[in-house]
């Protein structure tokens, strides 16, 4: 369980970053190594070079812009779980974050890495699904924005292009009203899922429900857009416990889960059901109080 | 003569007392397989079978010689022209199939994961990068993937020359089975199905080879429960006398009966290292343990049980197919299934029990033992077969055992297969455990609970386990006796070297205080040495609960032989017969006389003037130690005593069941455990909530799974799930101490809890889900199994 032979170079930039991975299509960009490392040792993963954007600067922090929620890409999950600002701004993100693995793998895993390692168990990839957000992705021939529905494109697969570099993650700032809720199955405490469901919806002033997304991690191949299932509570001023239950019929209907050894194609329906009433409860209560929720 | 005043007394037997071994294990201080270091030490890879079943027609190693830092690389074929075989060195076992193999795979592999060639180069990088150099040209062959599969008539064969793939076929016939079924008011019938895990030490197996071509000297750090049969195990198949081969077992990071087998790659690494003439080293990592340390527990039983409606349970018929794996373990891979076809009577008053088992050869990695050893398959048949006897009959779980159980006289009690029963009392024992766990409230409880809607489940279990066995009819050559070696230096300090080998049991603990116990001195002033077959002659190990009982006896025997001499030496210099001498609190003592015990031993060394006429000098023996009154082979009407002693354990548990997930919450584990006298309170516990998280672990985490390709889908600790601290059950502990006759009294710790927590587990599920129709007939309760059951549960 020992890595092949690569290369390593550290840039202090995102221009050097670029370059650094515009010289052969075999790097890979190291931020938490939580994934790429043991991949690397089970030599499943062989990236001649490795480029370490732990000392890029411009990759850290996180900003809110014309409405506009930016991370950068090297944001920790520990960060994004326990700044104060972004529990105010990105509720959803720093409830999501604190989902993931144990704080040892918090301190190290990054928004980006989770995102770009596209894994289809992973909860950042499906929030970004459920917030419509996008990637920014930078390389030398400039830099695009990447929508989330175009940006999975099946298992640890996206459509990052090899020399790219994903810089930031953009989710649209919450606006009063707004709630979300993600639920999750893990067999232990900091595991991956077994499944998940993310609801992001908004309230009116009437506390209708205006808007509703949903997505689903461990529900197929990539985060799965699952908003179709909630287009019923558009409209609706309650959220009756029948309402929650068949918004998890709907769900479970919408999936096509993959059967693995955690668990089988119809044992994850059976969680998509339960995970997405239970999400949705969450989100609907959260929209209806202050802010989306942060306090609680 | 110097009268002092005695010192604190030391402390006994049965007392809590701190591990010694924890501050060198816990401060990373502990010697490791990976921490021993030798100059110019070199690291073998070993290249493994992608393919569940083919035959090897050409191995290429060219392009791996080539690589820069690599010494040699070697094929199976290679090594075995002059290298022995591996066998199981059971010929009278007339229905076993009789195998030979090599440390590589030869002209066959069997399972992914099988060694294929072996690299040995500068670094674990290199070598591994040479792995991929080499170039197997396999034919592939159809897989069988499990048991049931390799039954079947048009099978694949894994030896086409057996006809069929039945490795071991054993019948037994105890009682008069047909009588029984005659006389029955019913017959149930029941199929129970275990699956497949692994006893996942923390450090995978491993060892350390170097030869000294001078002297022809082999020295071995191995990573193992059993150095000194080892040694005669690599003695055998390198050719080198035994007297040349030194195997050391260092700290070790767990076994758990993984490493009471003697692993290809132990020898392989011996032989390598005669090759190279460098110090060599492997190391599995967890992937290589995944796929081809060692896998247990997956059986079938199909039972049909003759009973009584007033809730007597008359005969036991069951047939036994037995997931093997590759046959190709020495030792035996079918022994645990054996040991379960002989504990299913368990504590139970059953003579009528006739059984067939069939041990299958598949296309997976080798099975073998495991902490439990067969025994929680069959206390998990028994048991449950009371529990839903009694649910037919409207008869409790606690009613059902009393109408069954052992009576109290006489002790011993031979049971149907054979077992010399010396236990306690089972019905006091399950008093007590009621009483402990708060039975009845706790029925009450599940009843509140059911009118809530919530699956709330009470079970009970118990056992009886052999331990310390001697089972040369399984163990192939090896059989159950220990020894030790004590010496009381000139100082008055102590040495004590046993052949068991503690993989973090707190041997250096219980050993120094049963030895100081003897000797009248305190444990601190005792040394402990194990795993080393240079500090002692030979000894078979630790395995089968038995350190305490064998181990500890040998050592009590030896220190009194030795306090006995000490004795004759106080008697002389007080001018006393030797029996009015008194050993205690550091001193020989005649009524106010006393005489320090380190200027006993100072005389037997230094001041050998002051010995009695004609005695030797020196304080050290070399005992051996074999209570007799095991059965080596079965009679002819198959019957087998295969344990010095017996323990016994009766657990309680309280579940509830997340019908929506299949999630299953444990409330409350009661364990009662008597396991004879304790030598000390906190390491039996440990052994206990060990043994209780593992089992924990079975019901509800682990599984190893293959494909039908015969593929693994568990091959690392992503997939392969243990539970972790926060899922462990902390279970109560009751303690009762039965003696048994053996030197010490005691019966043997370490698996009890791990035998009986999967059947009362799997007992208050069933309770816990019973309103919705279902039944538990099965080891896996994990969130998604469990689910299934709910799922497929008959409409209405």
């Amino acid at each position: 369980m020992k890595p092949p032979r690569f290369d390593y170079v550290a840039p202090a930039s995102v221009a050097e970053t670029i370059e650094a991975l515009a010289g052969t299509t075999e790097a890979r960009i190291l931020a938490g190594g939580q994934s790429l490392v043991p991949l690397m040792n089970l030599r499943l993963a062989r990236p001649t070079l490795l480029v370490d954007v732990n000392r890029v600067a411009d990759l850290a922090g996180f900003e809110t812009r014309n409405g506009t929620l930016r991370f950068g890409a090297m944001c920790r999950h520990r960060f994004l779980e326990t700044d104060p600002l972004v529990r105010r701004e990105a509720p959803i993100v720093a409830k999501t974050a604190g989902m993931i693995g144990h704080v040892h793998i918090r301190n190290r895993g990054t928004l980006g890495g989770s995102i770009a390692h596209a894994d289809p168990v992973a909860e950042f990839p499906a929030l970004l699904v459920a917030l419509g957000g996008r990637v920014i992705a930078g390389s030398t021939g400039g830099e695009r924005a990447i929508p989330a529905a175009e940006l999975f494109a099946g298992p640890f697969t996206t459509s990052l292009e090899p020399e790219e570099l994903l810089s930031a993650v953009e989710v649209p700032a919450h606006t009063p009203g707004d709630g979300g809720g993600f639920a999750e199955f893990a067999r232990r405490h900091g595991d991956f899922a077994t499944a998940g469901v993310v609801v992001i919806l908004h309230r009116d002033g009437s506390g209708a429900c205006v808007r509703l997304r949903a997505a689903g991690c461990g529900l197929g191949p990539t985060p799965v857009d699952l908003s179709a299932a909630g287009e019923f509570l558009l409209g609706e001023s309650a959220l009756s416990a029948g309402a929650a239950a068949e918004l998890g019929r709907r769900t479970a209907a919408l999936a096509d889960p993959p059967g693995d050894v955690h668990g089988s194609k119809e044992y994850r329906r059976e969680l998509a059901a339960v995970l997405a009433a239970d999400a949705v409860r969450t989100a609907w209560q959260r929209a209806g109080s202050t802010g989306w929720g942060a306090g609680d | 003569m110097s009268v002092l005043a005695p010192p604190e007394a030391p402390p006994r037997t049965g007392t809590r007392t701190r591990r010694r071994e924890d501050t060198r294990l816990l401060c990373g201080e502990g010697e490791y397989l990976g921490d021993v270091q030798r100059p110019d030490l070199k690291h073998v890879a070993i290249l493994r079978s992608p393919l569940a079943h083919a035959r090897i027609r050409d191995v290429d190693v060219s392009g791996a010689m080539t690589l820069p830092g690599v010494i040699g690389v070697f094929t199976g074929a290679e090594l075995a022209v002059e290298t022995g075989e591996f066998s199981h060195h059971l010929p009278m076992i007339p229905t076993l199939r009789q195998i030979t193999w090599s440390v590589l795979a030869t002209d066959k592999v069997r399972f992914v994961g099988e060694p294929v060639a072996a690299v040995v180069a500068d670094s674990r990088y290199i070598a591994e990068d040479a792995l991929e150099l080499i170039e197997v040209d396999y034919e592939e062959l159809p897989a069988v993937s499990d048991a049931e599969a390799g039954l079947e008539a048009e099978a694949p064969l894994l030896y086409e020359d057996w006809g069929d793939n039945v490795f071991l076929y054993m019948p037994g016939a105890h009682g008069d089975v047909e009588a029984a079924f005659a006389n029955a008011d019913g017959v149930l019938q029941e199929r129970f199905t275990h699956h497949r895990i692994s006893g996942l030490p923390m450090e995978g197996h491993g060892a350390l080879g170097e030869f000294d071509p001078a002297s022809g000297r082999l020295e071995m750090y191995v990573s193992t429960q059993v150095p000194h049969t080892l040694r005669t195990v690599i003695s055998d198949i390198t050719g080198l006398s035994e007297a040349r081969v030194r195997v050391v077992a260092p700290d070790m990071g767990g076994g758990f009966g993984n490493k009471a087998h003697f692993m290809r790659e132990e020898v392989l690494v011996a032989v390598l290292a005669m090759r190279v003439r460098h110090p060599v080293v492997w190391q599995q990592d967890r992937t290589e343990n995944l796929l081809s340390g060692l896998h247990s527990r997956e059986q079938s039983h199909e039972v049909e049980v003759a009973y009584r409606d007033d809730g007597r349970v008359l005969g036991l018929r069951a047939d036994f197919v037995v997931d093997v794996g590759s046959p190709e373990l020495y030792i035996l891979g079918c022994a645990p299934a054996i040991v379960t076809t002989s504990v299913v009577p368990n504590c139970y008053d059953l003579a009528d029990y006739a059984f067939e088992m069939r041990c299958v050869a598949t296309n997976k990695c080798p099975m073998g033992g495991y902490r439990g050893y067969g025994q929680p398959q069959g206390i998990f048949l028994m048991e449950r077969v009371l529990d839903l006897v009694g649910e037919r009959l409207g008869i409790d779980p606690v009613t059902m055992r009393r109408l069954n159980m052992i009576p109290d006289e006489p002790r011993p009690y031979v049971t149907a297969t054979g077992a010399v029963l010396d236990t306690g009392s089972f019905g006091e024992q399950l008093t007590e455990l009621l009483e402990a766990a708060g039975y009845d409230a706790a029925c009450e409880a599940r009843e509140v609970a059911r009118s809530q809607g919530r699956l709330v489940g009470v079970g009970i279990a118990q056992m009886v386990e052999p331990t310390a066995p001697n089972i040369h009819a399984l163990a192939g050559r090896f059989g159950g006796y220990e020894m030790a070696m004590l010496t009381v230096q000139p100082d008055g300090r102590v040495n004590v070297a046993v052949g068991t080998k503690s993989q973090g049991q707190g041997h250096e603990t219980i050993f120094a205080k049963v030895a100081a116990e003897v000797l009248g001195i305190s444990p601190d002033d005792v040394e402990v040495t194990d795993g080393d077959t240079a500090a002692l002659p030979y000894g078979t190990g630790t395995w089968g609960s038995r350190s305490a009982v064998m181990g500890g006896g040998a050592v009590i025997k030896a220190a009194r032989q030795v306090r006995d001499k000490m004795a004759a030496i106080a008697a002389g210099m007080l001018e006393a017969p030797p029996d009015q001498i008194e050993t205690a609190d550091g001193f020989f003592r005649l009524g106010e006389a006393a005489i320090p015990f380190g200027q006993i031993a100072a005389a037997a060394y230094l001041h050998t003037f002051l010995l009695p006429p004609g005695m030797d000098p020196g304080l050290s023996v070399v005992v051996g130690y074999d209570p007799g009154n095991t059965s080596p082979f079965p009679d002819e009407r198959g019957k087998l005593n295969v344990a010095a002693t017996y323990s016994t354990a009766a657990a309680a548990a309280v579940v509830e069941v997340t019908e929506a997930t299949g999630v299953v919450t444990v409330h409350d584990l009661t364990i009662v455990h008597d396991c004879g006298t304790v030598i000390d309170n906190v390491i039996l516990d440990g052994q206990i909530h060990g043994a209780v998280a593992q089992a924990v672990g079975q019901t509800f985490f682990e599984e190893i799974c293959y494909d039908e390709n015969g593929q693994p889908q568990t091959s690392t600790l992503l997939d392969y799930m243990i539970p972790t601290f926060g899922d462990a059950v902390r279970p109560r502990i009751v303690h009762r101490e039965t003696p048994s006759e053996l030197l010490g009294g005691f019966r043997g710790a370490g698996e009890g809890a791990i035998i009986v927590t999967p059947a009362v587990l799997a007992a208050a599920v069933h309770d816990a889900v019973a309103p919705l129709g279902v039944a538990i007939t099965q080891s896996n309760l994990s969130p998604p199994r469990l689910r299934a059951l709910l799922r497929g549960r008959p409409a209405g």
